[in-house]
């Protein structure tokens, strides 16, 4: 089987930079940086681990249609909110 | 590799997915629109937080739902007991994450902490406590993937079931991936 | 109709309907003492007429149930009753006592009845809905226990089904939350908050579990739909009633002196309640869609298709109109509370009982599968009717409601109540007259039974 290749592999990938990224966040985290650019960027790549896990651990990759996107649309909504009410006193 | 009309697992699953990432994502906007009235006091409590033991929570998540997609690679190469091994470990991965939590949870009801002492701290315990629920509800389900899983009740032709409790498992990753920066970095 | 003892059914949806008829009658009167304040006075006050159309209404809905219960719980266990003789006893108690306590209404006013039934000696009564002097309210409990156990011993000796199950759930739900009219503590506080548990914990919670379960079964029966299917789709549509309906019993809490996070908790998750709503009516669509065969009885079909529809109209989008507490804090206790409880209730309750009534009456009565053509298209008509005026009962209190909100309390000079109450009568006038074509509806329900009884059956085309 190729699964090994298709389907483990990638996602061992995908793990590790979720590690990553979480790390990144901490980090931003506990030395207490502040402000609106920081706080967007993180919630980027809050936004980008979502996709990575929607695509590869869910699956929606090797899915057409609604259910494609329907995790990104989710979190471009969610995200976009979020942004909004950061902006809002930025 | 031929692209599929449906989401892996059981489209009921997926659907009840939908309307939990709803709920959350109603909570979080309120959060953050909240928050705007109120910077400050956000910004002093946040800082009460523990982002060590979020770090270890998100790791713990993400290390579990990385374990649910070996589970189900296992079964789709028709290794029951491979599957259920790799469902132990990620239900290990779940526990690590409902005790890291409750020492949260110890620490700032130590501290007279409750939904009323203020905005921020009604947020953070409402919306923490409604994903640990969630945490809960997601590692009943895969403990009864598991037990099936065990007894034989998967194959490579017939895996449905692992892969709706892991969607739903991944689903509550996900919106702890949004939860930690939110409520424990931005500001 | 497979076994004998599901024929106790019928004596309870006969009472139901008989009660159902008090029900709008005394919401007619009520109706036009809206319009004409001393109408009917002495003889039936408006606070009494309100108490007989809210009580009659939950005591009709709770025949409904039982005869709902008693129905489709023996042949969903593959088992004969357990006790038929209870539950004919107890339906002779429950109705008796019923009576009793409407007789008690409007025979005596209500300190004299609160005294007759020694209300001092265990303080029930005085509370909305739960008005219900001690002695009947202990005598529910002694019903409701001996149902749940009748039923309970059924499942037990029979096949275990997820219909079953979470019927039984929601009962037993019904049955424990109940006990909290009971607990009447000083503090009013307490008071209203654990009023809503039997209040708010009954309608957007258990009942919701009974409505899916007696759904369900007329879905299975009446689609050939494989079960599997359908318990998945009643199993999401539970959780998520469970996880929307139990913490948004904070949109009660909002203004009771309950601390302020229910404000939030409260709006959030009763926002959500349409959810299971919405989710219900996309699948009892989906399951007649996908239709393994056509069943003759087309009324049962629209029934349940038809309470699938107005349950999220009247229950979720109407619900959701006020449930926000920066709303809610304009509309609490205003005519929209009035059109949302109307609509809901016969969306969610009403019609899954009718349904019930609908399908399984012609097998008690000796049919095969349905009624005859004449007495089916009577009956269409009358759902129609019923469901049309209730429809308009909702918007034209919906309307008086949004222009009371304004006058009272949003414009820059808010008018007193009573002068509102005026400058709103139009409406009430439009709610009365389409709440006598509701009548007519009722009548014609009737009616159906009665009629085309000696001709065939109703048949269908053969299935696809």
């Amino acid at each position: 089987m190729t699964d090994k290749n298709v389907f483990i592999r990638p996602c061992t990938w995908i793990y590790l930079l979720l590690m990553a990224l979480t790390f990144v966040t901490w980090f931003i985290g506990t030395m207490q940086f502040s402000g609106l650019q920081i706080s967007l960027m993180v919630l980027g790549f809050a936004l980008l681990k979502g996709q990575l896990i929607g695509d590869y651990f869910m699956g929606l990759k090797q899915v057409s249609g609604f259910w494609r996107w329907a995790i990104t649309i989710w979190l471009l909504l969610v995200g976009s909110l979020i942004t909004f009410a950061f902006n809002l006193t930025a | 590799m031929e692209k599929s009309k449906w989401p892996p697992g059981d489209l009921v699953i997926w659907i009840f997915i939908m309307a939990e990432l709803l709920v959350f994502g109603v909570f979080f906007s309120a959060y953050a629109f909240t928050r705007a009235n109120h910077v400050e006091l956000f910004n002093t409590y946040q800082l009460t937080l523990d982002r060590n033991a979020a770090l270890i929570n998100t790791l713990a998540l993400i290390t579990s739902s990385y374990f649910v997609v070996r589970a189900v690679a296992a079964i789709r190469n028709d290794n029951s007991q491979r599957c259920f091994h790799w469902l132990l470990a990620a239900l290990f991965m779940g526990v690590v994450f409902l005790v890291v939590k409750g020492a949260e949870y110890q620490h700032h009801f130590a501290h007279g902490v409750n939904l009323s002492t203020n905005t921020f701290y009604m947020f953070y315990l409402s919306l923490t406590f409604f994903h640990f629920l969630h945490v809960i509800l997601g590692m009943v389900i895969l403990i009864a993937v598991a037990l099936k899983a065990k007894a034989g009740g998967y194959s490579a032709s017939e895996y449905t079931g692992v892969e709706t409790g892991a969607s739903y498992w991944h689903m509550v990753d996900l919106v702890w991936m949004v939860l930690f920066p939110l409520v424990y970095v931005m500001r | 109709m497979k076994y004998e003892s599901q024929k106790v059914a019928k004596l309870y949806f006969i009472a139901a309907i008989g009660l159902f008829v008090g029900q709008i009658l005394f919401g007619l009167i009520m109706g036009a003492q809206y319009v004409i304040g001393d109408f009917m006075f002495p003889e039936i006050p408006f606070n009494v007429a309100r108490m007989v159309h809210t009580n009659l209404l939950i005591v009709w809905l709770l025949f409904g149930f039982m005869g709902a219960a008693y129905y489709l719980v023996p042949e969903e266990a593959e088992t004969e009753l357990f006790a038929p003789w209870l539950a004919n006893l107890m339906f002779w108690i429950f109705l008796v006592a019923g009576a009793a306590t409407i007789l008690g209404y409007l025979l005596v006013p209500y300190a004299t009845l609160a005294e007759l039934t020694m209300n001092d000696m265990l303080p029930t009564m005085g509370r909305e809905f739960l008005e219900q002097p001690t002695i009947t309210k202990i005598g529910i409990v002694i019903v409701a226990l001996s149902f749940l156990f009748n039923i309970g011993m059924t499942i037990l000796k029979g096949r275990k089904t997820v219909v079953n199950l979470v019927l039984l759930m929601g009962l037993t739900g019904l049955a424990v939350f109940f006990l909290f009219a009971f607990y009447n503590p000083t503090n009013l506080v307490m008071d209203k908050y654990y009023w809503w548990w039997v209040v708010h914990l009954w309608v957007e919670g258990v009942w919701e579990l009974i409505l899916g379960a007696i759904l369900a079964f007329i879905l299975i029966k009446t689609t050939g739909v494989d079960r599997e299917v359908i318990e998945k789709w009643l199993y999401i549509i539970i959780a998520m009633t469970l996880i929307t309906g139990i913490i948004g019993t904070g949109h009660h809490y909002y203004w009771i002196g309950a601390p302020e996070f229910w404000q939030w908790w409260g709006s959030i998750f009763s926002a959500m309640e349409p959810i299971p709503f919405f989710m219900m009516t996309v699948y009892a669509f989906n399951m007649v869609n996908k239709r393994r065969r056509n069943h003759p009885n087309k009324a049962a079909v629209l029934w349940a298709l038809g309470t699938a529809v107005m349950a999220f109209l009247g229950a979720g989008v109407w619900g959701f109109l006020h449930t926000l507490a920066p709303v809610n804090y304009y509309t609490h206790g205003t005519q929209i509370t009035a059109a949302h409880g109307h609509m809901a209730f016969y969306g969610a309750y009403v019609m899954i009982v009718l349904a019930m009534i609908s399908y399984a009456m012609p097998l008690m009565r000796g049919r095969e599968a349905c009624n005859s053509a004449r007495s089916q298209s009577m009956e269409m008509w009358s759902f129609w009717l019923m469901t049309i005026s209730m429809v308009f009962i909702t918007l034209f209190l919906t309307g008086a409601g949004i222009l009371q909100v304004y006058l009272q309390r949003f414009s820059d000079n808010p008018m007193d109540f009573m002068v509102v109450q005026d400058k709103i009568a139009l409406f009430y006038w439009l709610r009365e007259i389409a709440g006598l074509i509701f009548l007519v509806g009722l009548v014609l329900y009737i009616a159906s039974f009665f009629v085309g009884k000696s001709e065939p059956e109703a048949t269908v085309e053969l299935a696809k």
